[in-house]
Formats: structure tokens, C-alpha cells, sequence
């Protein structure tokens, strides 16, 4: 990248070539490698057609990256000889940045550029196939409607339901994995192992979680099979609760059983369906033992001699973990606070599995409301609006882990 | 002076040892629990495993059976055939899958490294800057870059094209960072000596820093390939056409094909689960160490 024998004003033209001559080289092998797994046996007949699907997949990057990569490799490389003419800092910055080059590259393309279209379109009427028309703030109006218009609800009831989502899988997990942390973490044998069955069932995609716990809450499946063997005394018929379908709210089932009524009109008194919390339960189930691997070391980072010191001065198990244990873990159960919390309000892959948003809306969430707008599966495509969505939730998302930060953290000084 | 007290009066073993009968029932409840928990966190992949060996008629009968009255091997058979036409067969599901997830773990291991030792070691004007700015990043929830990263997919022709995943999947500023942490924690001196020797940045990194950190890399390696193997969004969005799916994605397809044949869309599940859970067994110390250190797996 930096040529001793050439003068300064060759250098850029040639940190230029030599950018786009790495680009086309890591294209063309990508391509290379890539075109048998994108036409299948077709492709590989003959040499012709393969050749021709390498030209096909490596063509549009050729274009818009190997030529951006001239343009940027040329400019760049002119204002750091402009800036730096001493040759020392000069290789120390070509340096730095050639390893980061790739990260920036793809971060700037892929995350920040597209963040910045995002913005854009979310004040535009759009769908892909014709230019964007500019309609100011409407979108981000239609988001919120369901607060005059019962109609067009559904962004409202979204949020609604991933609010108690939030309120009641988060805590609950939280709970469990330090409860499943300190039970590993006794003086016990063996704790590798039990560490490793614990953690097992969630290495497991979200989806083959999802397909097996489908099954548990049909009919005639193990759920209601175990509540009718053990609890059937309550009188209640389990058989024939449909526990994904069945879009009665917590609440609701309350008031009725006292006597009343929540018309449908009122649905935002009604809690969560039992649809939701059926999704709640299975991914509570996954998720505890991961953020107890997080709780596990942190268990292990404090120092014995505490515990010690307390023995001594006479406390009981209990008294060690509410005085010694919690307060010196703050700081990571915020951590997992506020990643479940991320991670509550981005629920998806459940959703679009078990239930699509379903039943009577009571288990749309933000993520699946855009995915249904964006693709248009649902009516048209209306990528704007889905982008307004988006950010709405990527505010509310920022807010939230802003508040429970302050709020936490302002216990852990004293520690 | 020092040998008059001698290491046993110090400990503490005539005290321990008169252990009350209630200890050992507290430990045996304790071994207790601890077994009654692993089993539930295992019941559904036992149930499940154990229902894709059922018929038909039997996987949805009430009440359920734990064991299946006749072994029905066929159905692992039956979903190995799986065809929806157009190209789309369960071995190509399954060949889409491992590429994808081997091409973006390997790819993501040799660009954060290179990140992470910028970072943790080059100096350069703008740094800091460059850090911050990567753990801000960090912060932005994933639905945001989801639809205007769909549309330029589209727009750049990478629908159904395995780079629509394994660009944005090369770098993550997860791994990055956690990359840096660990590579500052290796020792300078051998760089030092190095460096003194002639060598330069590319040669130290690749010589000293790659050797050295092999199991922080090797943690990136199984997360990175454990996360593309499990995710679901992206391939369903970008890989839509029969024989560029994805297994998660078949899967859901699937349950769509299969109806109530709950014992084959289980069979591909299963299938599913397998290799993440092999891997697991294999490198568990890497997963948790990486998990414990970073929460990329989230």
C-alpha cells in the first residue's frame, strides 16, 4: 500500500488500483465459490454456464463497489498524503485502517447507509418498484391512529402486547437464571456437567424450540395432558383449551369469572392473551439458562472471603445471598435486564411460527407487524410506513435501555 | 517461630467433620433439584425425539404415549425425500444451511480479528472515534436495518443470493469487541521482540497475535456459526426461492406441507437441532466462555 521509490503524487493512483484490484480479486473467489451453490447442478454442466453465472453474481458488485472502491481508495489516500506528509504517521494511519477496512466498509454500507435510507423512506410512500413520494410525518401518524381509531389498531395493540411481554418475561427470567446460577454454583460435583445440560436446550434455533412446543399445546398434546393429570381436579376442562388460539386475556378471564365484562371496544384492559403467554412460557424456557451462564461467572468473580467473613460473623445461606450475593451481582443483572429487555421487544420468529399476530391480533408484536407491512403480506407493500415502525420501536428500545440503566445503576456506587 | 504453627492447627476439619444427618439430606435434595431440572430443560427434545418415531395417527392421539407402540423409522426416511419441486430437497436445505453458516463464521473470525487488533493494538488518528462509533453500533436494534437492508438487496439483485447474508454477516461488532478485549490481554514483549526484529504489523498479527488467541477465536468461530445456523429473519426475508432455503426456513414451510403430520415436520427439527447440539457437546467451554463474556449470543 505505501511504495518507497514512487513520488507522492503517483501514491494515490496506485492505492487506488491496488483497492480495487483487492475488491475484484475478493469478488471474482467469492463468486467462484458461490455460483455452484446458487444454480445447483444446472450451473455446473458446463464450463459456459458456469462461467456465466460467476459473470452474473459478480457483476452488480463489480460495478457499484469496485468502482466506489477506485473513487475512495483515490480520495482517501490523497487527503492523508495532503495531511500527513511525515512518513512515520503516515504508515501507522494506512496501517490502522487496513485492518479495519473491511469492518468499515461493510458496517458503513450495510448498517449506517442503509439506517440513513431507512430515515428517508420512512417519510415516503413507497413499494420498491416505483420512486418514493415525500408525505411528511404521515406515516409515523398512521403508526399511532389506533389511539383515535379502533379500526387500524394494530401498531397500538403491537406495543400493548409487547409491553406485558416485557413486564412479565423479563423479571421471570431474570429470576430463573439467577436462581439456576446459584444452584450450580453450591459446592456440588460434577458442576461442568451440570452446567452443559442446562445450557444444552438452548444452543437450539428459536424455530425448532417453537415446532416442538407447537406440538405440546395442541389438543390433544402433553400440556394438556399433564394439567389434566395433575390438576384436573380443578374442575377445569383442559382438553379443550387450544392454548395458541385462544385469544381471552388474563384480565378478562378475571372480570368474567366475577361476573363482568370487557367489551371488545376495550381491548386494552383485557392483558395478555393466553395465546401470548403460551409464547411467553416457551421462550422464558430458553432464555433463562443462557443468562444463567451470564449470572454463573459472575458468581465465580466473587470473592470467597466474603462468604467467609459472613460464616463467621454468624449469617444464615439466606442472609449471604440478599446481602452479599445480589448486591455484588447489580451490575450484570442489569446487563441482562437490558438485553432482555432488547430482546423482549424484538420478538419474531415465535410469532411468525405459532400464531402470525393472531388470535384477534393478541400476539402481534412490532417486529412481525414491519415484516408484514414491509413484504406486503397483508394488502400493499407499504415499506414506508414499515420503516416508521421500525423506528418508533428502535426509540422506544433506546429509551427503555436509557431508563433502566439510570436506574439500576444508581444503587451500585456504594459496592 | 514460623513452624510452631503448623498448617493443620489452621484448618478448620475437626470442626467440619461433625457433620449433622440433616447435611446429607440437604445435599441429596440439592443433587435432587439439580437432576429435576435438567431433565425438564430436556424433556422437549426427549418427547420430541421420541414422537418422530410415532405414526401418524399416534402423535396427535389423546392422551399421549411417552414411548411410540410401533418404531417408525420410515419417517426420517420420508423427510430425507422431502421435495417441493423446483430444486428444493431436504439435502440441499441442509448443504444451503452448513455453507452459509461455515462461509460467515470463517469469514467473521478473519475480519474481527483484524479489527480487534487495530484496536487493541495499532496507533492511529481517529481510534477512539472509530471504537465508539462501532460500540454505538452496538445499541441499534436489528428491526430498524431490516427493511431498507431488504431494499437494497433487491435493488443490487441479491435476493436469493447467499451474499445478501454473508456481507452483512462478515463483520459484527459483538466479536470485534470482544475480539479487543482478549487481544489486549496478551503479553507485549513477544511483539516487542518482534517488532525490534523488523517484523511488521501484518507479520506480528498474523504470526504472534492469531497463534495466541486461538480459543478466543475459536469461541467467535462456534457463536458465529451456532447464530447463522439459528437464524431465522434474515434467510426468510433475502432466501425465498426453493433451493436457496435455509433449514429454519423449510422447516416453516413444512408444518404447512406436512399439516397435521406432526411427526415428520418433528423429524426436521430434530434434524435441525442436531449438529448445534453435537457442536455444543464437543466445544461446551467455548460456548460458555463466549456467552458468560459477551452475551453475543443474546
Amino acid at each position: 500500500m505505501h511504495n518507497k521509490t514512487k513520488s507522492v503524487q503517483s501514491q494515490p493512483l496506485i492505492a487506488a488500483i491496488i483497492s480495487f484490484v483487492a475488491i475484484f480479486i475478493i469478488i471474482m473467489a467469492i463468486a467462484i465459490i458461490n455460483a455452484p451453490t446458487m444454480g445447483g447442478a444446472k450451473v455446473m454442466a458446463t464450463a459456459a454456464s458456469y462461467l456465466q453465472e460467476v459473470k452474473r453474481t459478480a457483476l452488480p458488485f463489480l460495478g457499484i463497489v469496485g468502482i466506489g472502491s477506485i473513487a475512495l481508495g483515490f480520495i482517501v489516500s490523497r487527503t492523508v498524503f495532503k495531511i500527513w506528509p511525515n512518513k512515520r504517521n503516515r504508515s501507522s494511519m494506512i496501517t490502522g485502517y487496513a485492518f479495519l477496512a473491511p469492518y468499515l466498509i461493510i458496517t458503513l454500507i450495510f448498517t449506517v447507509g442503509v439506517i440513513l435510507f431507512a430515515l428517508y423512506i420512512s417519510f415516503n410512500s413507497y413499494d420498491i418498484f416505483t420512486p418514493p413520494q415525500w408525505v411528511n410525518l404521515d406515516n409515523y401518524k398512521n403508526a399511532f391512529r389506533g389511539f383515535v381509531d379502533p379500526a387500524s389498531k394494530d401498531f397500538v395493540q403491537s406495543l400493548y402486547n409487547v409491553f406485558w411481554y416485557t413486564l412479565i418475561v423479563v423479571p421471570l427470567q431474570t429470576a430463573a437464571a439467577i436462581f439456576l446460577a446459584v444452584l450450580i454454583n453450591a459446592p456440588i460435583r460434577m458442576k461442568q456437567f451440570f452446567r452443559t445440560v442446562f445450557y444444552g436446550p438452548s444452543v437450539t434455533s428459536s424455530v425448532v424450540i417453537t415446532l416442538i412446543f407447537m406440538w405440546f399445546y395442541l389438543k390433544t398434546g402433553y400440556i394438556n395432558f399433564f394439567l389434566a393429570q395433575f390438576f384436573g381436579v380443578f374442575g377445569v376442562d383442559w382438553q379443550n383449551i387450544l392454548w395458541l388460539g385462544d385469544p381471552r386475556g388474563l384480565i378478562q378471564i378475571i372480570v368474567t369469572s366475577l361476573g363482568g365484562n370487557i367489551p371488545s371496544t376495550q381491548w386494552y384492559l383485557r392483558g395478555p392473551s393466553i395465546a401470548w403467554m403460551s409464547i411467553m412460557f416457551q421462550n422464558i424456557f430458553t432464555t433463562a439458562p443462557t443468562f444463567m451462564i451470564m449470572f454463573l461467572a459472575a458468581l465465580q468473580d466473587i470473592n470467597p472471603i466474603l462468604y467467609e467473613a459472613a460464616a463467621i460473623d454468624g449469617a444464615t445461606n439466606w442472609q449471604k445471598f440478599w446481602k452479599i450475593t445480589l448486591p455484588l451481582l447489580r451490575p450484570i443483572i442489569l446487563m441482562v435486564v437490558v438485553l432482555g429487555t432488547i430482546g423482549s421487544l424484538q420478538v419474531f420468529d415465535q410469532v411468525y411460527l405459532a400464531t402470525s399476530g393472531g388470535p384477534l391480533g393478541t400476539s402481534l408484536t412490532p417486529v412481525y407487524l414491519t415484516f408484514r407491512e414491509a413484504l406486503g403480506a397483508q394488502g400493499p407493500i407499504r415499506m414506508g410506513y414499515a420503516a416508521a415502525l421500525a423506528f418508533i420501536l428502535a426509540t422506544i428500545i433506546f429509551i427503555f435501555t436509557y431508563v433502566q440503566r439510570r436506574f439500576i445503576e444508581r444503587g451500585t456506587e456504594q459496592y | 517461630m514460623t513452624s510452631i504453627i503448623r498448617n493443620t492447627d489452621l484448618k478448620l476439619t475437626n470442626f467440619k467433620s461433625k457433620k449433622p444427618v440433616f447435611h446429607y439430606i440437604g445435599l441429596f435434595v440439592r443433587y435432587l433439584i439439580l437432576v429435576v431440572i435438567g431433565l425438564i430443560l430436556f424433556t422437549p427434545f426427549i418427547l420430541a425425539f421420541l414422537g418422530t418415531f410415532k405414526t401418524d395417527a399416534e402423535i396427535i392421539a389423546f392422551p399421549p404415549k411417552f414411548l411410540p407402540v410401533h418404531w417408525l423409522w420410515e419417517n426420517w426416511s420420508t423427510v430425507w425425500k422431502t421435495d417441493i419441486g423446483r430444486g428444493g430437497t431436504f439435502p440441499r436445505w441442509l448443504f444451503n444451511t452448513a455453507f452459509l453458516s461455515i462461509t460467515v463464521a470463517v469469514l467473521e473470525v478473519i475480519f474481527c480479528s483484524m479489527s480487534a487488533y487495530a484496536f487493541a493494538r495499532l496507533k492511529f488518528p481517529g481510534k477512539n472515534f472509530v471504537f465508539n462509533f462501532m460500540l454505538a453500533t452496538m445499541m441499534i436494534p436489528g428491526a430498524v436495518i431490516l427493511i431498507p437492508s431488504y431494499v437494497l438487496m433487491t435493488k443490487l439483485h441479491l435476493i436469493n443470493s447467499f451474499f445478501s447474508l454473508i456481507i452483512p454477516g462478515a463483520v459484527s461488532a459483538g466479536g470485534i469487541f470482544m475480539l479487543t478485549q482478549f487481544f489486549k490481554s496478551v503479553p507485549r514483549e513477544l511483539e516487542e521482540a518482534a517488532h525490534i526484529d523488523g517484523a511488521t504489523s501484518f507479520q506480528i498479527y498474523k504470526d504472534i497475535i492469531l497463534p495466541l488467541s486461538r480459543p478466543a477465536l475459536l469461541t467467535i468461530l462456534i457463536l458465529q456459526f451456532q447464530g447463522m445456523w439459528n437464524s431465522f429473519l434474515p434467510p426468510l426475508l433475502y432466501l425465498n426461492s426453493a433451493d436457496k432455503m435455509v433449514l429454519n426456513v423449510a422447516l416453516s414451510i413444512f408444518q404447512q406441507q406436512y399439516k397435521a403430520q406432526w411427526n415428520l415436520t418433528l423429524v426436521g427439527a430434530i434434524f435441525n437441532a442436531i449438529p448445534v447440539m453435537i457442536l455444543f457437546f464437543i466445544f461446551s467451554k467455548y460456548y460458555i466462555e463466549g456467552v458468560a463474556y459477551s452475551g453475543v449470543k443474546g
